[in-house]
């Protein structure tokens, strides 16, 4: 008896047509698959006759870990033909491979992933020999495209090599050891009837050896035959006339050594010790774990849409066509199906063209050694002959992974091409996928299975289930659940939800295809939101929808790999805005979401950190001078600020680098005012911001004052209300201990004091400038910022306290060379506004007006009444707020005013000093 | 232009990018060339001879082993052009071009069609070196260039005359000059066009009826002289910069007539670190410095250059690109001025301080956007980097100046 051990590389059409042959040729007893074996009991089930691709789907939870995996399969599968020719020929069919929630498997996602990260370094130097690009052509050169003579060897040769010179880490040794024993069982069961063995290339040698070693003891009869003849030394690239073994020489030696070495004892008796003889126990489900493994149907976009290290061989559509037809129908039909697909996009694509892309990829085989054109062939005939201009990334086929913001569109048809659009079907007597019954039995449970309309409260326990119930089945996009109204942010006042019911026929066959993202609802959901947030790199809006469907769907966590994919589409995004608004609203459900129950949630604190990292890093490439201030912009720093503030501590962000950050977008002379503004107002309220008077005078021109203004009044516009000229400064100054030179600090309020004797001018402007429309503020950033100022008003305890203990003199410089440094920024802004000449202030008008919108009502009331108060008028501060007639009524009476003025001072009628003095009062209505 | 000449300005100008890509044989072959035409009392050495000089005996044994089929006109068979420029170590070939393999078999398939050859590629990815090795390769001659520019004329692509000749004789086949495109066509040789973007586009239109009609008019001569046809192995390899897109666009007729080729930056970091190592060991060497390169410094130095001039950073962050040229070259020329400034000043090996130093005059030059972008990678990238050479670079921000 013989055990034949076959190396395959999982979804390759030649390791599929070895299987094939070897089986249908050697007629085995048994035929051991690298599978899960808990599927053996129900081998059945997958050779139904579905249409292929289908995967077995297997799912596990406990208490410390959750995961989910697919075992993929299609018509060129090594492992279906196995399962197929071993059946045909009437052999026992056996997964040997551990289940697909063992720890082994922890880390992985597709059973049949390539494994070569794991042999990296092996394939580089292949690559290198064969002067080939990346892996996949050099498999494909070397198996895919070739002819079969020999292949086997060749295959035996290549999987030796890999695997002597890599190490194999613990889940594989794991994974060895079981399916050793499969195998040693199925041996002894064969008596003299040969088995044959189907695994991963990489497993081979050391199944081998295995084997061989566990039942060395005995020397029975028994010999095991490795399929490698003794050609193995034999593999010889065709194209570059470089052997495999090139730059390997101890590789090379490896590689005949187990040709010749072939035949092996093999136990047969067992004389005692080896108590693992007989078949091995398929492990249990732990008791405290759920779990188990479907079939579903799978396509070909997610079998190509693996990456990294879960991937495979990329291209199904491709490979299917090699399977079905051979190598030179396969590339017709790729060359067709590019034209055709380039065509019905409206890209021309002449006859010209046509004969350019045959010639090159002929003769791009040749060079090549190829006797018909392979895939990369093909690809770059293609290529060469379409791409009529420089292209801004490489290659898709030259590079590997997924494509590429920026690939070139005829490109991106050619991949899509590639992956093929096949859909799987299954059997209508396979058992439907458990996800079905779960959502069968739980929509009757609830009374959701007919036409209905549904008013959910949310603060309820029972309504929060139901809601969960129904947005889950929404983001399986299961037809006949529709939300008409309900929260939309998270953090709106809305507590109730509207849904309307609707059964149709399309539902269940939704549901199938659901069901292969998991057992249960809650499972399948969140599969389908992790899928979602793979591919929004960069469109955080997009990002931030999964996050809140999440939420919405009652998933708190979602898994590592995700949080990494939030951090990496949060770091490509570009615009300010966009994550300014996504940080506040994930922000605001970290922060008070009770009743979604995502507060303080891991996934969202991660999207917080990325956020704030990204919103500073675009901060400080901001420039370009003056521009209208941007609200939604401004809106991202105070998003931030908040982040920093609140969050801060939690969620470890690095509030030191965000405040250098800021001093250097405020103190850039080149970046836009109102970030300038909004920058100095970040660390102003956190308490660094150094003098919001001194910064003022250095905001520029009556251009950007205002602009610069809304920036300031966006994220601490305290800084205009406070008495003392400001809270953070001072805290920052007189921290207890630290001695104060005398005579620069004087009270705020001893400068205004003093100051208010002064007679300045009194200014139109301020009056004007305190004069906003009624504009409210945007309700959100008004909430936002109210927060703020109850922290800043915190600080501005602390300042006081520390103003007790501290050596504070209030004392007037007596020479008036050490101008009072801390000044009131209401008084400086007043000052500056009054200086204005007329034509000055209407160019500043607009863009204060906007500014002072941050202030509530209330608030700019009392801002009316300091500035009356300043010029020591008396009156209310709401009357200076309202006016009675439109303002261009005003103006226009002001112009006429003017005009009879300018009459009377030319006729000698009056004194043009004090028309001036006196038209420059404001008008109280 | 006269063809010696033609030579001549492709020497000076390659040797501006012959650090970039050319791997440690490259300069092996070239100081052994040198070497042997350089004895006492010998002629003058040759800064760089062209390529089919410095690789001379590889291409002979190429030829003697040559097995495969050779198209017309060709020197080597596709093959062994092929392993000319990718080497092959059991034959003793060097790797002269670091990049995808692919792009070389595409390249030598387009020289063998009708279609001309346009390799486009940002400035600093060797696209020169390429076009000077294919050319070797292929016709056993890289000196038939035609360096494009604002000043190139007609005159300097085809032929221009011997005035002398031409006032005595008056237009005969002797007083004519060939210029590149009338030799390359009548020997059946590739021309190189470097640069062709910079040339105006009417210039650049008088290659249409050579590379379509494969035909050149010289309506002065009369007889056989007056049309030269294109003998087997006649074919165009242009250059362009994508930096240049836009300067002088080429016209849809004459972009048809050539398969575009786009070089990019070497894509793999190990590859471009060894190579950056190699390249700036031997500078440093040449240089009188004795410790080689510290390779931790050499990670972050090509890291930082790479992340600057794709705009992502390795975790996948999108920021600014340089408007400055980042190239393998340019790391090479910061590693060497590293090495220099740490042996020099100091004698130690070069730190990350040397590199910001060094920086601020390659990478953001005068241009102030550059320098702001810098500055903002150094503060907030290098910040969140692990490593003691990070922290280093982030710490020595402040040498940026202004």
């Amino acid at each position: 008896m013989t055990a034949t051990f076959i190396g395959v590389r999982h979804h390759s059409p030649a390791c599929s047509r070895v299987v094939r042959s070897t089986i249908e040729t050697l007629r085995p007893a048994y035929v051991l698959v690298e599978g899960p074996a808990d599927m053996n009991d129900r081998l059945g089930e997958l050779l139904l006759g579905h249409e292929l691709p289908v995967a077995v789907f297997s799912s596990y939870r406990d208490d410390e870990r959750a995961h989910a995996s697919w075992a993929p399969f299609c018509d060129y599968s090594p492992e279906w033909a196995a399962l197929t020719a071993g059946r045909a020929c009437g052999a026992q069919v056996r997964f040997i491979d551990l289940p697909a929630w063992h720890p082994a498997f922890a880390e992985r996602q597709n059973r049949y992933a390539d494994a070569e990260q794991r042999y990296a370094d092996v394939v580089d130097r292949l690559c290198k020999a064969f002067a080939v690009d990346n892996v996949d052509t050099l498999w494909d050169h070397l198996f895919e495209i070739e002819p079969d003579e020999l292949l086997a060897e060749r295959l035996d040769a290549y999987f030796d090599l890999v695997r002597d010179e890599s190490p194999a880490g613990a889940d594989d040794t794991a994974r060895e050891a079981y399916m050793a024993r499969w195998i040693r069982a199925a041996i002894q069961e064969a008596g003299d009837r040969p088995v044959v063995v189907v695994t991963g290339g990489f497993h081979r040698a050391a199944l081998i050896r295995l084997v061989n070693g566990g039942s060395g003891g005995s020397g029975g009869g028994a010999a095991v035959a490795a399929g490698s003849g003794g050609g193995a030394a034999g593999v010889a690239g065709s194209g570059g006339g470089a052997a495999v073994a090139a730059g390997s020489g101890a590789g090379a030696a490896g590689v005949a050594g187990s040709g010749g070495g072939a035949a092996v004892a093999a136990g047969s008796g067992g004389d005692g010790g080896l108590d693992d003889v007989g078949w091995p126990e398929v492990p249990r489900l732990p008791d405290d774990a759920i779990g188990g493994s479907y079939l579903v149907p799978y396509s070909f976009k997610r079998l190509d849409a693996f990456d990294g290290y879960q991937s495979g061989m990329p291209s199904p559509g491709y490979y299917q066509r090699l399977w079905d037809e051979g190598p030179r129908g396969a590339a017709d039909h790729l060359v067709e199906a590019v034209v055709g697909r380039l065509r019905k996009r409206k890209q021309p694509v002449s006859t010209a063209d046509l004969i350019a892309a045959r010639t090159s990829a002929e003769g791009l085989a040749r060079v090549r050694g190829h006797r018909h054109p392979a895939r990369a062939d093909v690809l770059d005939g293609l290529a060469t002959a379409l791409v009529g201009e420089a292209l801004d990334v490489p290659l898709p086929w030259a590079t590997r992974g997924l494509l590429r913001a920026g690939t070139h569109p005829v490109v991106v048809e050619m991949v899509a091409a590639l992956s093929g659009s096949r859909v799987g079907r299954l059997h209508p007597d396979t058992p439907l996928p458990p996800l079905v019954h779960d959502v069968t039995a739980t929509l009757e449970r609830h009374g959701f299975d007919g036409a209905a309309e549904v008013r959910l409260d949310l603060t309820t326990d029972d309504g929060l289930a139901r809601s969960r119930l129904l947005h889950r089945l929404r983001v399986l996009r299961i037809p006949g659940f529709v939300r008409e109204t309900g929260p939309t942010t998270g953090v709106d006042p809305v507590l109730e939800e509207h849904w309307t019911l609707s059964p149709v026929d399309t539902r269940l066959p939704a549901l199938i295809e659901a069901g292969a993202y998991g057992v249960t609802l809650g499972e399948a959901a969140n599969a389908a939101i992790e899928e979602r947030v793979g591919p929004s790199a960069g469109d955080v809006e997009r990002l931030a929808g999964a996050l809140f469907d999440a939420a919405l769907c009652g998933i708190a966590e979602l898994s590592g790999r995700v949080l990494t994919e939030i951090g990496r589409s949060i770091g490509a995004s570009r615009e300010l805005a966009p994550l300014g608004r996504v940080l506040a609203v994930v922000l605001g459900l970290w922060r008070h979401d009770r009743l979604l129950g995502t507060a303080r949630s891991a996934t969202l604190g991660a999207a917080i950190a990325s956020a704030v990292d990204r919103v500073l890093w675009l901060a400080e490439g901001i420039r370009g001078g003056a521009a209208p201030a941007d609200l939604a912009r401004l809106g991202a720093l105070v998003a931030t600020r908040d982040a920093i503030l609140h969050a801060g501590p939690a969620l470890d962000l690095d509030r030191q680098g965000a405040l250098e950050v800021m001093a250097r977008v405020a103190a850039a002379h080149d970046a836009p005012p109102d970030l300038r503004g909004g920058a100095f107002g970040f660390g102003w309220s956190l308490g660094h911001g150094g003098e919001a008077a001194r910064a003022l005078r250095g905001a520029g021109t009556p251009e950007t004052v205002g602009d610069w203004l809304a920036g300031l009044f966006a994220l601490a516009r305290e800084a205009l209300l406070t008495v003392d000229d400001h809270a953070g400064g001072i805290a920052a100054a007189t921290r207890p201990g630290e001695a104060e030179p005398e005579g620069v600090v004087v009270a705020g309020g001893v400068a205004a004091a003093a100051r208010s004797g002064e007679g300045v001018a009194v200014g139109g402007g301020a009056g004007a400038a305190a004069r906003p429309g009624g504009v409210e503020p945007d309700g959100g950033v008004g909430a936002a910022a109210r927060q703020t100022v109850a922290a800043a008003r915190e600080d501005a305890l602390v300042a006081h306290v520390a103003d007790a203990g501290g050596v504070v003199v209030a004392e007037m410089p007596a020479d008036g060379v050490g101008r009072v440094s801390r000044e009131r920024l209401l008084d400086v802004l007043d000052e500056l506004i009054g200086m204005l000449a007329d034509h000055e202030f209407l160019v500043a008008l607009p863009a204060l007006r906007q500014a002072f919108t941050y202030f509530p009502p209330r608030e700019r009331d009392a801002i009316a009444g300091q500035l009356l108060a300043r010029r020591g008028l008396a009156g209310s501060g709401r009357a200076l707020l309202r006016t009675e007639a439109p303002p261009e009524v005003l103006l226009r009476g002001h112009a006429l005013e003017a005009d009879v003025d300018a009459l009377l001072a030319r006729e000698g009628l009056l004194d043009p000093v004090a028309i001036g003095a006196a038209s420059d009062v404001p008008e109280p209505a | 232009m006269s063809p010696a000449r033609a030579g001549k300005t492709s020497a000076t100008t390659d040797s501006t990018t012959d650090t970039d890509r050319t791997s440690r044989g490259d300069k092996m072959a070239n100081g052994k060339a040198a070497s042997n035409s350089n004895g006492n009392g010998g002629p003058p050495r040759i800064q760089r001879p062209p390529a089919e000089v410095r690789f001379a005996d590889e291409l002979a044994r190429l030829r003697e082993s040559d097995s495969g089929d050779r198209p017309p006109g060709w020197a080597l068979s596709l093959q062994a052009a092929r392993r000319f420029i990718l080497g092959d170590e059991a034959a003793g070939i060097t790797r002269k071009f670091v990049g995808d393999p692919s792009l070389i078999d595409r390249a030598l398939v387009t020289l063998a069609t009708s279609r001309g050859l346009m390799l486009v590629g940002e400035p600093g990815t060797a696209k020169s070196l390429l076009s000077e090795l294919l050319a070797a390769a292929v016709s056993g001659d890289s000196t038939l260039t035609i360096q494009g520019g604002a000043a190139t004329t007609e005159d300097q692509i085809k032929y221009s005359w011997n005035y002398a000749l031409l006032v005595a004789e008056g237009p005969t086949r002797r007083s004519l000059v060939p210029a590149p495109m009338h030799r390359g066509m009548a020997e059946g040789k590739i021309v190189r066009f470097e640069e062709i973007t910079r040339c105006p586009l009417e210039v650049q239109d008088c290659m249409l009826s050579p590379l379509s009609d494969r035909v050149l008019a010289v309506p002065e001569l009369t007889g056989d002289d007056a049309m030269v046809f294109a003998h087997d192995g006649f074919n165009v390899i242009a250059t362009a910069n994508t930096r240049d897109r836009g300067v002088n666009e080429m016209s849809a007729a004459l972009k048809r007539r050539f398969n575009f080729e786009t070089v990019f930056p070497i894509a793999d970091f190990r590859t471009e670190l060894d190579l950056v190592e190699a390249e700036a060991t031997a500078l440093l060497q040449r240089s009188g410095v004795t410790v080689p390169p510290r390779r931790d410094v050499l990670e972050v130095l090509v890291t930082t250059f790479r992340e600057l001039r794709t705009g992502t950073t390795e975790r996948g962050d999108t920021m600014d690109r340089l408007s400055a040229v980042m190239s393998t070259a340019e790391a090479v020329s910061v590693a060497h001025a590293v090495g220099l400034r740490g042996w020099f000043l100091r004698g130690d090996a070069g730190s990350a301080d040397d590199i910001v130093s060094c920086l601020a005059g390659t990478a953001a030059k005068d241009n102030p956007e550059d320098l702001a972008r810098l500055r903002r990678y150094l503060e907030q990238q290098a910040r969140s980097r692990k490593g003691k050479q990070w922290q280093a670079l982030h710490g020595a921000r402040h040498l940026l100046p202004g």
